[in-house]
């Protein structure tokens, strides 16, 4: 038997086994040292994480309305399934490629089990997987940022059940997959036992999170606050320069691979690392969040549409925490999701930065901690600021009843409002025109091998499961005019292409797009799919003389 | 193989309490165990007084120095003899052996010990005042077997290789030992390493013909199940001086090693309990050659999948070994930090610059101590090298320096 002696805080201590010095402010609420073995955290987590799964899955796969984004990353992780490399046509350093290997990872089984299954709205299933994760993290993250139990499960309610997190969860999108990374190292940067290698493994899971969806750089500053505060001054320089080594070398990895493959810096005949961040860079803006002409502002709309709550709501809370520093012990232990907040929401008020519609989503989670952590402020106020010991009753009683009727107001005002956002997500069906069109290229063209489709990413995977040649057969609409691997297939441009299906993303996109509109222009629908803005068109193009094709 | 040192060399730092425990907890004031101090001196008359003068100023009251000297060495005597003159609690034995070695020095000296426990220091340590104080503190609380207390080579400005040095022996005493504690397996330090006498006599005191004896008599004290406590104070550290020459700590390094691997031959330590504990004791033992090893492949597997034509896939993995050490880099650039913060002394840029420049260069050095230990025990030569060349090629300083017996870092 050997062991190392007792603990001793400081030579200055008698001796005795005893924790290390604490730093920072007593905490309010201690979380327990291991949730796992709390049973009443258990149950309401798990009773949440089931309520938050039944929303977001029920008919996950009809609503919202397939988003072009999702077919590109889904796609990409067709080709990565398929051994065909990280994309089906040369992959261009959009995006790092982590998110969609990770995507092509999550559908592996489901897709080997049955390949037809690899379609947007079937594969969206897989990010309930997702979802469940973050939302049991940011029980886990609101826990031991020392939220009372009752408001880390008013956060996970919040990020689960919000209307707009309902809609942007379900979607395939890679900001999904960076959020569970990123709220991973925010909770191992709380680690309650402070491990060093927790906060290591909160740089690895950050330096995921940014390969995945290269955004989430901008919280990092956040995350660190979040790491300064809980580490212990005697192990924190280890333990922070730990974290940024590994967040660091990880993050390193992407410009090597460039860098292995000969593209890092652009150059004749390739495709560079360079290059693709220079374009994510010089997007041009969408204008003033707040001016009303502005794309920004419709994208903020968009938002407010499905829920009020939740942006606005945590943005005030965010504001509270800010304001109310110096006095509230719950809004020092929420110093990282506010931080990580106010960043965002600076960059989301750039005058004329880009600002895209998935940017919400990494807010969400933050958005949720805050605002339940403004909650549980205001009600420490209600029930126990200036409390003395013998406060009279009926003193007592009254705060508790400006509480119930705080919470019930509260309740008044977003239950009616979610329940019919809710209510929409799980019994619209949005994607009907887009299964009839699958459907019609399906049993009206002829011969699917040697016709050539434009379409946009949403429906292509679709359309490779009916028998069209993956890449130059089905064509992603834009590649007609931006790869240069696709054009010099069409040497006649237009009349190369047989036909054209216009969906709302390839009306909108074709007005910079010669030989989209080209197509367009040159072709008449032969069948169309819903109404009005929505609608999907499947157009022939008519070329004079050799008109095969192929409609019976 | 990287990772698990990095994951061991940071075991003290997991979390803040168990850095805490790591250290020495303070002294009640009472005291019940008696000491014996062993001296072994050997050419080094210029610093033995002081060593003795400065162990005589110790607060705790109940201990004797033995100061051994060899019978062929009339200079380190006198300064004994009148050491031994001047204070009751200074004794001399003389060591006969024809060929002189520390371990048969300390053998030599064991029968004549009459304290409780016996301390094993070096003639040029300098050794802080109430270190016994501590040591007599933790034998009462933890009712241990042995106590190791910390050595800290403090000269990390010398040269490139001495700043290393101190950083390898403030990683492997400030944290690494306290797992060896922990897991109970321990390789102990070749001084401030504290034995309960009854429990060194069973033991039959100290291998004659091991070369790395401290580390042997550790693996057998462990084996049998002796209860060992590590304590680490930065102020109660007893603070020792790197290698003279480049030369002379390349075969400091080559008689460990090749000590390392008797004690792994011996296999005293397949008595250990526990697989893991086995586990443990064949990884560390074999530590030396794996790191030589490791040494050669990192950088030809970076240069591979640079210049050479691969799939990306491998050369991927190719660069995993180098984010381990590059990881190690920055934590020992870290380490230099605190280790200047809790000696109080002054870390300029020059030193981290040169400490992570030297790193290749030290990691060359280790490995080829490895490879000559290795060759030199195919050859059966396992004299003690400096021992037999006494004077040969060396100033008589580096050989004082070389006959102390260090701890393996």
């Amino acid at each position: 038997m050997t062991s190392t002696l007792p603990a001793v805080t400081t030579p200055k201590v008698p001796a005795q086994r005893q924790p290390a010095p604490e730093t920072g402010s007593a905490d309010r609420t201690a979380p327990p040292s291991r949730l796992r073995s709390s049973r009443s955290d258990l149950l309401l987590c798990g009773a949440l994480l089931v309520a938050v799964l039944v929303v977001q899955g029920w008919n996950i796969a009809d609503y919202p309305t397939l988003s072009d984004d999702e077919g590109t990353y889904l796609a990409q992780a067709w080709a990565v399934q398929q051994g065909k490399g990280l994309a089906h046509y040369t992959y261009w350093y959009d995006h790092p490629p982590l998110g969609w290997v990770q995507i092509a990872l999550l559908t592996w089984i489901p897709s080997w089990l049955s390949p037809g299954s690899m379609t947007v709205g079937g594969m969206r299933i897989a990010m309930l997987v997702v979802s469940a994760v973050s939302a049991v993290l940011v029980y886990v993250l609101a826990r031991r940022l020392s939220l009372p139990r009752w408001a880390a499960g008013l956060a996970m309610a919040l990020f689960g059940l919000s209307p707009l997190s309902v809609v942007l969860q379900r979607e395939i999108f890679l900001d999904n997959i960076a959020v569970m990374w990123t709220l991973l190292a925010f909770t191992l940067a709380a680690s309650p036992s402070r491990h060093l290698w927790h906060h290591f493994g909160a740089g690895l899971a950050a330096a995921t999170a940014v390969l995945t969806k290269e955004t989430m750089l901008v919280v990092l500053p956040a995350l660190f606050v979040t790491m300064w505060r809980h580490s212990h001054r005697d192990t924190r320089k280890f333990a922070v320069t730990g974290a940024v080594t590994a967040c660091v070398l990880i993050g390193f990895s992407y410009p090597l691979f460039a860098l292995l493959k000969g593209e890092l810096l652009p150059g004749g005949g390739h495709v560079s690392l360079w290059d693709g961040v220079k374009y994510q860079m010089t997007r041009p803006g969408s204008g003033f969040i707040l001016d009303r002409s502005s794309g920004s502002y419709g994208v903020l709309h968009s938002w407010l549409y499905y829920d009020r709550v939740l942006p606005l709501g945590g943005l005030a809370g965010a504001l509270l925490l800010i304001a109310t520093w110096r006095w509230s012990v719950t809004a020092r232990a929420l110093a990282g999701p506010a931080f990580t907040i106010a960043i965002l929401t600076v960059l989301a008020m750039r005058p004329n930065g880009y600002l895209p519609a998935m940017y919400v989503i990494q807010a969400l989670p933050f958005l949720a901690l805050v605002l339940a952590g403004g909650t549980a402020s205001v009600a420490h106020a209600v029930l126990r600021r200036w409390r003395a010991d013998g406060e009279k009753r009926y003193v007592t009683g009254g705060r508790y009843a400006l509480a119930a009727v705080l919470a019930v107001a509260a309740g008044a005002y977003v239950v009616p409002r979610w329940y019919d956002g809710d209510h929409t997500a799980v019994t619209t069906d949005a994607n009907a025109p887009y299964r009839a069109a699958s459907k019609w290229l399906t049993s009206e063209v002829e011969d699917p091998k040697d016709t050539r489709v434009l379409v946009d990413d949403a429906l292509w995977l679709d359309l490779v499961h009916d028998g069209y040649r993956p890449g130059l057969g089905v064509i992603w609409f834009y590649k007609a005019d931006l790869d240069p691997a696709v054009t010099k297939t069409m040497p006649h441009g237009w009349k190369d292409i047989d036909y054209v299906v216009a969906s709302p993303t390839v009306r909108r996109d074709a007005v910079d797009l010669p030989n989209v509109k080209a197509a367009i222009e040159h072709s008449t629908p032969v069948a169309t799919f819903g109404t009005g803005e929505d609608r999907i068109e499947i157009r022939q193009i008519q070329t004079t003389g050799t008109a095969d094709g192929g409609v019976r | 193989m990287a990772a698990f040192t990095l994951w061991w060399q940071m075991h003290a730092w997991r979390t803040p309490e168990v850095l805490a425990s790591t250290r020495f907890s303070r002294p009640d004031g009472d005291e019940h165990v008696s000491f014996s101090l062993l001296l072994p001196a050997r050419h080094e008359q210029a610093v033995l007084d002081h060593t003795v003068q400065r162990l005589l100023e110790s607060t705790h009251t109940d201990f004797e120095i033995i100061v051994i000297v060899g019978h062929d060495d009339p200079e380190t005597t006198a300064v004994a003899e009148d050491a031994a003159a001047r204070d009751p609690r200074v004794r001399v034995v003389v060591d006969t052996h024809e060929k002189k070695n520390k371990p048969k020095a300390m053998n030599t000296a064991l029968p004549h010990c009459r304290g409780d426990v016996v301390g094993v220091f070096d003639a040029e340590d300098q050794v802080h005042p109430e270190l016994l104080a501590h040591v007599d503190h933790a034998f009462r609380t933890t009712k241990a077997d042995v106590v190791q207390g910390g050595v800290q080579l403090i000269n990390f400005h010398s040269s490139w290789y001495s700043l290393r040095n101190c950083l390898e022996y403030f990683f492997w005493f400030r944290s690494r030992l306290h797992l060896h504690a922990q897991k109970g397996f321990i390789p102990l330090g070749g001084n401030t390493v504290f034995v309960r006498t009854d429990v060194l006599r069973e033991a039959d005191g100290w291998d004659p013909d091991c070369l790395a004896e401290d580390c042997d008599l550790g693996v057998r004290l462990s084996s049998v199940g002796k209860k060992v406590v590590v304590a680490y104070d930065s102020d109660m550290v007893t603070r020792e001086e790197t290698p003279g020459s480049l030369v002379s700590l390349l075969k400091q390094r080559t008689r460990w090693n090749q000590g390392f691997l008797q004690v792994y031959r011996k296999k005293d330590w397949k008595q250990l309990p526990g697989f893991g504990q086995r586990l443990l004791a064949r990884y560390t033992l074999m530590t030396p050659f794996l790191q030589a090893f490791s040494g050669v492949v990192i950088p030809l597997n970076a240069a591979v999948a640079l210049f050479l034509d691969v799939p990306v896939g491998i050369a991927f993995l190719t660069f995993l070994p180098l984010v381990t050490a590059a990881v190690t880099f920055v934590f020992e650039v870290v380490g230099l930090h605190d280790f200047g913060k809790q000696y109080g002394l002054r870390v300029r840029l020059v030193h981290y610059l040169k400490l992570i420049v030297g790193g290749p260069f030290y990691q060359v050095l280790l490995a080829g101590a490895a490879i000559r230990a290795v060759w030199r025990e195919q050859r059966g030569r396992n004299d003690w090298e400096l021992t037999s060349h006494v004077g040969a090629h060396l100033t008589r300083a580096e050989v004082n320096r070389d006959l102390r017996e260090d701890v393996p870092a």
